[in-house]
């Protein structure tokens, strides 16, 4: 347990130098998504070990949906988008979010089998 | 006090739900759903304003940043997978990005929406930071895109695998990524439950489409 909220202090650290780099740089990306592109690049520098991250990061990864809850309830103070003319705004959202989710879905479901196909090919001839 | 015993009562009404949901295992149920309804019942129960729920929820907020630090995790453990589809995944996050930000102005602009409101709905797909900041640069209204954000990601973990199914989509590639594009981060967390590689797929996704967005949206307005 220890070892986990170290870890987690750890990734906390990461988060605020990203948001430092955001704020300095003046990027349009948010400090955490920066920061998590650090990580990415010290764990393939092998300057930070799998295994220093390892428990705190799948710690908040397996509660993820827990950590959104305070930002969905926030929805309350908007409860008239669902009644009256602002449902429509509603049913916008659902139907493009339809469509984005179908359309990358469908391109990825279709570079993947691509893909695979060329690398059985590759094996075949070789 | 009352911050506290509410961020005790979140985690509690969250373990339910994920019980509930592990049992009947129906779309509806996802666990971000039912908490949310739950939390927001049991605030309105007690005439609590959500500032003063934030007393307490603020603690929560505060470890997403570090959680999507944590990301880089899946991300190094599946780099030989995601260099093999870095090219789809760079294009299909592309174009979904600009169906996500197309089909939300042109949708919002067919129903009449008033035009701060088509500007806080145009970034609805990208993470909520970024969708905020999004809404701040082109004249939108930050927490109503943060609301719009919200209802993305709550659909998509909804309906998202149903929709999979229908149209037979059933690699990692197609998953992770329509999930990672159209819901952000809480696709990735539905991500998360259907498996590491989806999720992996789902964290780019949702990071590519979040710098695609931020630099394609104030063109798109040009329009």
């Amino acid at each position: 347990m220890g070892i986990t909220v170290i870890q987690i202090g750890g990734l906390y650290v990461l988060y605020i130098i990203g948001s430092l780099i955001q704020r300095l740089l003046h990027v349009p990306i948010p400090g955490s998504v920066i920061g998590m592109l650090l990580l990415f690049f010290l764990l393939m520098t092998g300057i930070v070990k799998e295994k220093w991250v390892a428990r705190g990061a799948n710690m908040l990864l397996s509660h993820l949906t827990l950590l959104f809850i305070p930002a969905t309830v926030g929805v309350m103070d908007y409860v008239e988008l669902f009644s009256g003319k602002g449902i429509w705004s509603v049913v916008v959202v659902v139907i493009s979010t339809t469509i984005v989710m179908f359309f990358v879905g469908l391109i990825g479901q279709w570079a993947q089998t691509r893909e695979q196909k060329r690398q059985m090919r590759e094996v075949k001839g070789a | 006090m009352i911050g506290i015993s509410l961020l005790v009562w979140t985690i509690f009404v969250y373990m339910a739900m994920r019980k509930l949901y592990a049992r009947f295992y129906f779309p509806l149920l996802v666990p971000i759903a039912t908490s949310t309804v739950v939390m927001i019942v049991t605030l309105s129960i007690f005439r609590v304003s959500y500032e003063q729920y934030m007393t307490g929820g603020k603690w929560l907020v505060h470890l997403l940043g570090p959680a999507v630090v944590a990301l880089a995790l899946p991300l190094y453990q599946h780099r030989h997978t995601l260099k093999q589809f870095l090219w789809p995944l760079l294009c299909s996050t592309f174009f979904g990005t600009m169906i996500g930000m197309g089909s939300g102005l042109l949708l919002a602009r067919l129903f009449h929406l008033p035009e701060q409101v088509v500007r806080s709905i145009i970034p609805k797909s990208v993470t909520s930071p970024v969708a905020m900041d999004i809404a701040k640069l082109i004249d939108g209204i930050p927490t109503l895109a943060a609301v719009y954000v919200m209802i993305a990601g709550i659909f998509g973990a909804m309906f998202g695998p149903s929709l999979f199914r229908m149209f037979r989509i059933t690699t990692a590639l197609g998953i992770g990524s329509g999930l990672g594009a159209a819901s952000h981060g809480i696709g990735t967390a539905k991500a998360l439950e259907i498996g590491k590689k989806e999720a992996a797929i789902s964290s780019v996704a949702m990071t590519l489409s979040a710098i695609f967005a931020s630099l394609l949206c104030p063109l798109l307005l040009l329009l």
